[in-house]
C-alpha cells in the first residue's frame, strides 16, 4: 500500500485511541480529585497535565487549576494538540487523507464523530455534564472499532491502522500507571481507603476493573494493579496484550521494508511476555515504565521510518 | 403538498402544455400531492442528515482553504422515459466516437483541416492544442475514456448539447449517491417504477481504465490534487468503488521513464493513471514549473508508451468552445452520419460578420467564454444590468476571438421542492460516457438543478443542486 496511506492510518488510529485515552485520563483524576482534601486535590487534578505534558500550555491559557478549567482545556480547546477536540479532528483529517482506504463505514464513524464533536464544543461541557461526555467518547471509539474490525479486509492497510491503535494504547497505559503510581505514593495523606478508592478509579477508567475483581479477588494493591495492567496477557489495555499485538501485526506486514521495526516490536514482547513481578519490583516501577515509554517510542519512530518515508 | 405550475412557454419535464401530467409522471406526481408535508420535509431533513455523514461535500474555489460544503439535493427525481433515453444514447455514442475521431486526426494527419471543414489555425494557435501529442500512438487510439455531454432541454422539447467535457468530467459520484438516497428514503417508489439501475458505473469505468492499455492485469490509480480540491469526495469515491489506489502527485516519481508509486512494501509499477489533474499540472518539467501537484518526467514516460493517461492529454483542443459548433460537421465528415444530438446555434465572436451581430445583440443573447468552465466568464444577456453588457461589450471588442455566443436558451423545468413548496425549477443533464474496448454508459446521468427562482446557471459553485435522474425501463410509471 500507498506509504502515505499507511502514515495517515497509523495516525487516525492513534488520535482516536489518543481520544479515548484523555477522556479516561481525565475521568480517573477528575474521579479520585473528589476524595482528596484541598492540596492533594490540586495534584490529582493536574496528573493528565503530568502525563500528556500538558502543563506548561495550560497555564499559559488559564490562570487556575479548577476542574471546569481542565474540562476545557483537554475535551474543548482547539489551541493545543492535546485535547480530545483536537485528537478528534486530527483523526478525521488522516480519514480524509485515505478515504479510498477505508469503508463507508469506517468513514462514517469518524465523520459523524467530528461532527458531534463540533456540536458539542459549541455547546460546552461543565463538570455536571462531563461523565455524559466521557461516555460519548468511548462510545465513538467503541464504534470506530467495531466498524475497522466488522468491515475492513484484513490487508495491509488494516494493520497499519491497528499498529496505531495498539502503539497509543501501550503509551497511554503506561503514562497512567506510571503517573497514578507516582501519586499513591507521594501524597500525605495514605490511609488505604483512598489508596482503594484511587486504583479502583483507574481500573475502571481503563476499563479493567472486573478483570481485576476476578483475576485477584484481593485487597486493591499497586502491585497486584500493575501486575495486571503490564503483565496480563489477557487484559487488552496491558502493556502485554499490547506489545503481542503490535509484534504480531509488524510479522504480517507484506515486504522486508520493517526488519528493525519488527526486532523492536518482537524484543520488547518477549521482554514481556517472559517477565514477572520480582522482575519489575527489582528495577523499580517507575524505572521499569521509563524504560518501557522509551522503547515504544523508539518502535512507533522505526515503523514511520522503515514503512512511511519518514526518518 | 402545494404544486405550483410552470410559466406558460416553457418546456416542463412533469406538466405538458395544457399543465396534464406526462404519463412517465404519474407515480410521483400523486406520491407528492398525496403525501403529508411534515413526512416530506422530515425526509429532507433526514437526507441532509445522511449527506452530512457520509461528508459528501464540495470545496468552493475563493472560500477560506478546506470549507465544505454540501451540495444540494432534491428529492423529486428527473423522468427520462425509455424511448427518449434510447435515442440521447444513440446521439451520445456517435458524438463521442467523432470528437475521439477528431482528437486522433489533429494529432495525426489533419485530415479535417485539409478538407477545409475547420480552420487551422482553430486548433493550432487554441492554447489547449498539445504539439507535443502530434504522431504520438496511443492504445486503442483512445483519447476520450471518460465523456461528460452536457445537454439541455429547450421549450421546443427537444435536447441540445450545451458542451462537451472531454478533460475531468465531474459529478458522477453525486449520480451515484443521490440514487443511493432516494433508494434508502423512498424504496417503495422503487418498487412501483421500473427505474434502470446506474450502480454498475465503477465496475464499467475500471473495466474501461483496463481496456486503456494492452497490459494484461494493469495497475490502475486515480491521481488527485488532493484534499483541497473541489472534486476530492469523488476522487476518494471512486478509487474506493474500483478497489484501485488513490494517489497524489507526490506518491508517484518517474524512473527510467516508467511511473512507480512508494509503498509499504516498496515501489510498485503503475500502468494507468485515471488523472483527475488538469494537463498543465501533470509533470512540472513539460508544463507548468511552479506545480507541486504533479509527477515530474511523467509526460516523458507517458511519450514512451510506459503508462496512460486517461483521458489522453491535449483533449482540451476538442472541447473548447470555439470548436464545439464543428461538431456537427464532424460526425458527418468522419461517420458518414446525420448528427442525432443537435448543437445550440453559435456566433463566433472571431468571425466580423458574427461579432457585429453579437454586439448588436447582447441583450438577448449568452456569451460564453471560449476557455471557461464552471459557469465563470458568462453573460446571460436577458437577466443581465446594463453595466454587466456594456462591461461585456468591452472584453469582446478586446478579444473577440474568446467569446462565442448562443441564442438564450430556456431550460426545461423540473418540479423541485423550494421553501414556497413544489415550483419548477431549470435543470439540465450530465450522461458519462465511457470509451474502452466499447462505448458503455449508465442509464441517466447528474441532474443538476438551478435551485434560484428563475436562475439558469446550474453549476454547484453557483448555487445550483443536484436531483436523481431515472430512466424507466418501461414507457410508464
Amino acid at each position: 500500500m500507498l506509504s502515505r496511506a499507511a502514515s495517515s492510518l497509523f495516525w487516525m488510529a492513534r488520535y482516536l485511541e489518543r481520544a479515548e485515552s484523555i477522556a479516561r485520563l481525565l475521568d480517573v483524576s477528575l474521579t479520585a480529585a473528589l476524595m482528596e482534601t484541598n492540596s492533594d486535590r490540586e495534584q490529582q487534578l493536574i496528573a493528565p497535565l503530568t502525563i500528556s505534558g500538558t502543563t506548561d500550555t495550560f497555564y499559559e491559557l488559564y490562570e487556575d487549576m479548577t476542574a471546569q478549567n481542565l474540562i476545557d482545556f483537554l475535551l474543548l480547546n482547539d489551541q493545543h494538540g492535546g485535547s480530545v477536540f483536537s485528537c478528534i479532528r486530527s483523526a478525521r483529517d488522516n480519514a480524509h487523507h485515505v478515504r479510498g482506504n477505508i469503508t463507508a463505514d469506517v468513514w462514517e464513524s469518524i465523520n459523524s464523530s467530528w461532527l458531534d464533536m463540533k456540536a458539542i464544543r459549541q455547546r460546552g461541557v461543565s463538570e455536571s455534564s462531563v461523565s455524559r461526555f466521557f461516555d460519548w467518547v468511548k462510545e465513538r471509539s467503541h464504534l470506530f472499532r467495531g466498524a475497522s474490525y466488522g468491515t475492513l479486509l484484513r490487508n495491509d492497510a488494516f494493520r497499519f491502522l491497528r499498529l496505531g491503535t495498539f502503539i497509543e494504547r501501550a503509551d497511554n497505559t503506561a503514562r497512567i500507571l506510571d503517573a497514578h503510581y507516582h501519586l499513591s505514593t507521594s501524597l500525605e495523606n495514605t490511609e488505604s481507603a483512598r489508596d482503594l478508592f484511587e486504583w479502583t478509579a483507574l481500573l475502571h477508567a481503563l476499563g479493567a476493573y472486573e478483570a481485576y475483581q476476578s483475576i485477584y479477588a484481593d485487597r486493591m494493591s499497586s502491585e497486584n494493579v500493575a501486575e495486571l495492567l503490564i503483565l496480563n496477557p489477557d487484559v487488552p489495555r496491558s502493556l502485554r496484550a499490547c506489545l503481542h499485538e503490535t509484534a504480531e501485526l509488524l510479522a504480517h506486514i507484506e515486504g522486508d521494508a520493517g526488519r528493525a521495526a519488527k526486532r523492536l516490536a518482537t524484543s520488547l514482547s518477549a521482554n514481556l511476555r517472559y517477565g514477572d513481578r520480582q522482575y519489575i519490583a527489582d528495577r523499580g516501577l517507575h524505572e521499569y515504565l521509563t524504560d518501557f515509554l522509551a522503547r515504544i517510542n523508539q518502535i512507533a519512530d522505526q515503523i514511520q521510518n522503515d514503512y512511511m518515508g519518514v526518518a | 403538498m402545494e404544486m405550483h405550475l410552470p410559466p406558460e412557454g416553457g418546456y416542463d419535464e412533469l406538466f405538458d402544455a395544457d399543465n396534464k401530467i406526462r404519463p412517465h409522471y404519474q407515480v410521483i406526481h400523486d406520491w407528492l400531492t398525496q403525501t403529508d408535508d411534515e413526512l416530506i420535509a422530515e425526509k429532507r431533513r433526514e437526507a441532509d442528515l445522511l449527506f452530512h455523514r457520509v461528508g459528501i461535500t464540495f470545496n468552493v474555489y475563493g472560500e477560506s482553504q478546506g470549507a465544505e460544503r454540501l451540495i444540494p439535493f432534491d428529492m423529486i427525481p428527473r423522468i427520462i422515459p425509455a424511448t427518449e433515453w434510447h435515442i440521447l444514447q444513440a446521439g451520445l455514442r456517435q458524438r463521442v466516437t467523432a470528437l475521439n475521431r477528431f482528437l486522433f486526426d489533429v494529432y495525426h494527419d489533419h485530415d479535417i483541416i485539409k478538407a477545409g471543414l475547420v480552420p487551422a489555425e482553430q486548433v493550432f494557435a487554441n492554447p489547449q492544442y498539445q504539439p507535443a501529442m502530434q504522431g504520438l500512438h496511443l492504445p486503442r487510439n483512445l483519447y476520450i475514456h471518460i465523456t461528460g455531454i452536457d445537454l439541455v432541454r429547450n421549450n421546443d422539447g427537444d435536447y441540445y448539447v450545451l458542451e462537451d467535457n472531454l478533460r475531468c468530467p465531474s459529478g458522477v459520484s453525486y449520480m451515484l449517491e443521490d440514487r443511493k438516497m432516494m433508494m434508502r428514503l423512498f424504496p417503495e417508489l422503487f418498487t412501483r417504477c421500473a427505474v434502470a439501475p446506474v450502480e454498475q458505473y465503477p465496475a464499467m469505468l475500471r473495466e474501461t481504465l483496463q481496456a486503456s492499455t494492452l497490459k494484461p492485469n494493469p495497475c490502475i490509480v486515480v491521481l488527485t490534487p488532493g484534499r483541497y480540491n473541489s472534486a476530492y469526495f469523488e476522487h476518494a469515491f471512486l478509487a474506493r468503488q474500483m478497489g484501485v489506489e488513490l494517489v497524489e502527485g507526490a506518491d508517484l516519481y518517474v524512473h527510467n521513464n516508467e511511473v512507480y508509486m512508494r509503498t509499504t512494501a516498496g515501489p510498485r509499477r503503475v500502468d494507468v493513471i485515471y488523472r483527475r489533474l488538469d494537463d498543465a499540472f501533470l509533470d512540472p518539467l513539460a508544463f507548468r514549473p511552479d506545480s507541486m501537484l504533479g509527477v515530474p518526467g511523467l509526460f516523458a514516460a507517458y511519450r514512451a508508451g510506459t503508462v496512460v493517461l486517461a483521458n489522453a492529454l491535449g483533449t482540451g483542443v476538442a472541447d473548447d468552445k470555439s470548436i464545439y459548433p464543428y461538431v456537427p460537421d464532424m460526425i458527418r465528415f468522419y461517420l458518414g452520419e446525420e448528427p442525432i444530438l443537435k448543437n445550440v446555434p453559435t456566433w463566433q465572436c472571431r468571425k466580423p460578420e458574427e461579432l457585429r451581430y453579437v454586439l448588436d445583440n447582447l441583450s438577448d443573447l449568452v456569451v460564453k467564454e471560449t476557455q471557461g468552465a464552471g459557469g465563470y466568464g458568462m453573460l446571460i444577456g436577458p437577466r443581465a444590468s446594463r453595466e454587466e453588457i456594456e462591461r461585456f461589450r468591452d472584453a469582446i471588442k478586446a478579444r473577440p476571438d474568446n467569446y462565442i455566443a448562443q441564442p438564450t436558451l430556456s431550460l426545461s423545468s423540473c418540479p423541485t421542492l423550494v421553501d414556497e413548496g413544489i415550483a419548477p425549477r431549470h435543470i439540465d443533464l450530465r450522461p458519462f460516457v465511457l470509451t474502452g474496448k466499447r462505448i458503455q454508459m449508465v442509464p441517466g446521468g447528474l441532474t443538476r438543478v438551478a435551485l434560484r427562482k428563475h436562475s439558469l446557471v446550474v453549476n454547484s459553485s453557483q448555487g445550483g443542486g443536484t436531483k436523481d435522474t431515472w430512466v424507466l425501463e418501461d414507457s410508464e410509471c
